[in-house]
């Protein structure tokens, strides 16, 4: 028993309680400020960034008579801008007084801000600023000239439309806000900023609109990103597994995106948008499972079609997740529920092959899974070699040299389909580690293991919870006005409140009359002059 | 308070019409057929205890809105005689909640799975309703809210195919022999109506507490008419054959054949079963858990519900050595001892604490 223990704690003094800003004490983080001496300032930067080749420190006179240096780094800076907006004016015909008020006015750009600390030099010249120290200063400017190069709005290839806006987020922060700003022209938009990670100090830009988005959830989300303390962000994903309230699911509990039209749509019923420099992903919390399940395009196409193909979906998830499993459950243990005719196709394909149906399925499916990941790893013109040659070692040889019978391949081939048809690739990949031990109980028990594995994997999302909000609303616990948009697409002029457990501060995002003229004429036409209800 | 999840009084009643009904559907319509004959749709209609029992629970819940009869009864008994009674409940609802678990899994072989070992059939049942009840009272009425459309869909999809096979002959002579059949095959009923009581232990937690009343008499209904359907479809299917069958329910679902591709359907019924067993054990499990927890009076009732379901799964091995005995003793004793301690006990709780509130005043 002590043994046991001394175990665990020997395992878990890895996992102590440790911040990680005291190790971090010898990245030159300091306070120190600066003083009136150029030369002193100088060395104290020079030091700061020894051995950094990209840092250029240039040395300039302000009109023939002040020492001035200019740092930036190199690559993160526009020099153009550098050359005509700030070294031009001001080493052309400068005024005899001076101060860093004068300097500050004649310097031709509309970012200026003054810096007196180490910390706020270095986080200015990361940022791509110039940052200008005067001789006789303690304080000096920094000049928004950053500018380095970003990819280019493109529509993002993962979540495609054929109606709808096709810009996509990119890597920076800033072009990311503008995009949603341009979505929603508010001054309730709100858009905070910090920046996360020691190292990295990524700038992270949390957006939410007022007086829609509940302030109890603004201030959980800002506590979760404020606890995070970490050497560095890379992805949007850093932040997601940090902030989700059951870490262990294999089910996201934030939804990311990289359409902008998406995160308006959800700033629009009262949820939070966190946006991560250097990710095209932004992050979306509360969400749903529904949430995860719908796609974009539902909104731009006519509701009827966009309900059918939203069943459709549902039905494909559950095919997905349960496909094979239920082949096998059937195949081994309920022949009778399979008509004859068919059963004896089916028996007659299954005569040659070895395997039990479950061992079968097994190999189909982790064939299939490999042969997908090798797909999507490659480059295309060998991924598709690889599909070439998977269709065919498991379409066409695998059959005929007796391996698997056809029905298993159609079923597998179904099941690759129906989780294509999940817009989400996280909830794509859940599905797809928890097909596996599905198969595996209905193996070994038939369809009762098959519900019985279902019955848990339900228990789970039914305790999950996004932020607060429970992961299968509005089915359980139910919440019926939010059912037009789960069991059904309605029509935007029916679309009246927002979902409740996040828009109840502002529940009605439109009028109750918005179906359309004829409507309109007909409640004009009214001699009562009633309006009539939806 | 022990519990921290509400609910709402609408999950209330789809908890209590899925701990009531798929158990009921299964098993009743052969035992009631042997009294009622023809009129076995008629029983579920004399549901007696069901309307005593909801009318306890609400005057009690109307008097100690924040307690349940066992917490009551301990209040009355004082501390001895208190702690006395209510072990007795715990042990009695440990006990009811074995035969149900035990139904379930003869049901599960004798249908499906011939060869598999009972106890495994049991015990994964088991495990799996202590997860959900692990997860609290909200995992537990959000599982009934989820079910119940899956539930009424599936029982509907056994009943409408077979509408055109039906042969309402075998509905007469109503009332051939009197009222007297029907009421004598809807004593067995007691026993699931009588369940109404663990309303009881879930009326403190019910968020919107002024919707009880509607809430529990509209589960009662409910209740009543599935049954009566139920009854009546498997009486006009079948005939006088009813009572030769130990699950008339599932033939209805044998029978369906839709333009001979669709057919063979008891594993449909299976689903419908284990979904209601499911929920019914959960139920049961999470009240035996809850009142084990308030008798010992621990402050989280988590820590015990994997030992409770241990205990469980002895007793659904205890209860009977064979499917024979289950059933007969559904038929019986048990009946008896359920009305006993679901009904008149607590009646007669009301009784007391009526009358001590009038001697207070």
């Amino acid at each position: 028993m002590s043994q046991f223990k001394y175990l665990i704690n020997r395992w878990s003094r890895s996992d102590r309680q440790r911040s990680v800003n005291r190790d971090l004490q010898h990245t030159q983080k300091t306070k120190a400020a600066l003083s009136n001496q150029l030369d002193n300032n100088l060395q104290l930067l020079q030091k700061v960034y020894a051995d950094c080749s990209d840092i250029i420190f240039h040395n300039f006179w302000i009109g023939d008579q002040i020492q001035a240096v200019l740092i930036y780094i190199d690559g993160l800076t526009n020099t153009e801008e550098v050359d005509q907006h700030v070294l031009a004016p001001l080493q052309k015909d400068f005024p005899h007084e001076y101060n860093l008020e004068t300097i500050r006015k004649k310097i031709a750009v509309s970012y200026i801000k003054q810096v007196e600390t180490i910390d706020d030099i270095i986080a200015e010249i990361s940022v791509g600023n110039a940052f200008l120290l005067v001789d006789q200063e303690n304080q000096g400017l920094s000049i928004g000239v950053s500018q380095w190069k970003t990819r280019s709005i493109e529509e993002p290839s993962a979540e495609s439309v054929l109606r709808g806006p096709r810009e996509g987020f990119i890597e920076s922060l800033r072009v990311n806000t503008a995009l949603l700003r341009r979505k929603v022209r508010n001054s309730n938009l709100k858009i905070r900023t910090m920046s996360i990670g020691t190292y990295t100090t990524t700038p992270i830009g949390i957006a939410y609109i007022e007086g829609i988005a509940e302030p109890d959830l603004i201030q959980e989300m800002m506590s979760r990103l404020e606890r995070i303390e970490i050497d560095g962000i890379l992805d949007s994903m850093y932040i997601e597994e940090m902030i989700e309230d059951n870490p262990y699911s294999p089910f996201p509990q934030v939804l990311s995106t990289e359409r902008p039209d998406i995160a308006g749509a959800y700033l629009l019923e009262g949820h939070i948008v966190v946006l991560v420099d250097g990710s095209p992903s932004v992050l979306i919390a509360p969400t749903t499972m529904f949430a995860l399940l719908q796609s974009p395009e539902d909104y731009y196409e006519r509701y009827v079609g966009s309900t059918a193909i939203r069943w459709l979906r549902y039905l494909f998830f559950i095919i997905s997740l349960l496909g094979p499993s239920i082949y096998i459950a059937v195949i081994t243990y309920h022949q009778e529920m399979i008509p004859t005719k068919l059963l004896l196709t089916m028996a007659k394909s299954r005569e040659q092959i070895p395997f039990p149906a479950l061992v079968e399925a097994l190999l189909m499916e982790i064939m299939f899974e490999a042969l997908r990941e090798a797909g999507a790893r490659l480059p295309k013109q060998i991924g598709s070699a690889v599909s070439i040659v998977g269709a065919l070692v498991i379409g066409q040889a695998a059959i005929s040299a007796g391996i698997v019978s056809s029905p298993m391949v159609m079923v597998v081939a179904i099941t690759g389909v129906a989780s294509f048809m999940v817009p989400r690739f996280v909830v794509g990949i859940a599905v797809r580690v928890l097909r596996f031990p599905l198969m595996f109980l209905a193996g070994f028990l038939g369809l009762l293991g098959l519900l019985l594995g279902v019955i848990v994997i339900l228990n789970h999302l039914l305790a999950l919870r996004s932020f607060g909000v429970p992961y299968l609303t509005p089915l359980a616990p139910v919440q019926s006005s939010d059912h037009k948009d789960v069991l059904l697409r309605a029509p935007h002029w029916r679309m009246n409140t927002r979902p409740h457990l996040t828009g109840m501060q502002n529940l009605y995002r439109q009028s109750s009359n918005q179906r359309g003229i004829n409507h309109q004429r007909m409640t004009m036409d009214d001699e009562e002059g009633g309006f009539y209800e939806l | 308070m022990i519990e921290k999840g509400r609910i709402s009084a609408s999950q209330l009643g789809k908890i209590l019409y899925m701990a009531i009904i798929p158990t009921s559907l299964l098993t009743t319509p052969a035992i009631t057929f042997k009294y009622a004959k023809q009129d076995l749709w008629l029983s579920p209609i004399w549901a007696i205890s069901g309307f005593i029992t909801v009318f306890i629970v609400l005057r009690i819940y109307r008097m100690y809105p924040s307690e349940n009869i066992i917490q009551i009864m301990e209040r009355i008994g004082r501390r001895i005689p208190g702690k006395i009674i209510s072990g007795i409940y715990l042990l009695f609802i440990l006990y009811v909640n074995g035969v149900i678990v035990r139904e379930y899994s003869e049901f599960v072989v004798s249908s499906f799975l011939h060869t598999t070992p009972i106890v495994v059939i049991s015990g994964l049942m088991v495990l799996v309703c202590a997860m959900a009840v692990r997860g609290g009272l909200e995992i537990v009425g959000r599982f009934a809210e989820l079910f119940l459309p899956i539930f009424i869909t599936l029982f509907l999809f056994n009943i409408i195919p077979i509408i055109a096979d039906l042969q309402w002959s075998n509905l007469f002579p109503i009332f051939g022999e009197g009222i007297r059949p029907s009421i004598e095959g809807a004593f067995v009923l007691q026993t699931w109506f009588s369940e109404m009581i663990i309303a009881s232990f879930f009326l403190p937690f019910v968020a919107d507490h002024h919707n009880a009343k509607k809430t529990l008499s509209r589960s009662l209904l409910a209740i009543m008419v599935t049954l009566s359907v139920s009854n009546l479809a498997t009486l006009l299917l079948l005939g006088e054959l009813t009572g030769n069958y130990s699950y008339p329910f599932l033939i209805l679902a044998r029978y369906i054949n839709i333009s001979n591709f669709i057919n063979h359907l008891e594993s449909l019924y299976m689903i419908i079963w284990v979904l209601g067993a499911f929920v019914k054990i959960c139920v049961f499990y999470y009240v035996t858990v809850l009142v084990a927890a308030q008798w010992m009076k621990l402050s989280n009732y988590q820590p015990i519900v994997y030992p409770l379901g241990l205990l469980l799964l002895l007793f659904s091995q205890w209860v009977a050595p064979n499917t024979q005995v289950l059933t007969e003793a559904i038929a019986g004793p048990v009946t008896l001892a359920m009305i006993t301690m679901f009904v008149i006990i607590p009646a007669l709780l009301l009784c007391i604490v009526w009358i001590v509130n009038r001697l207070h005043n």
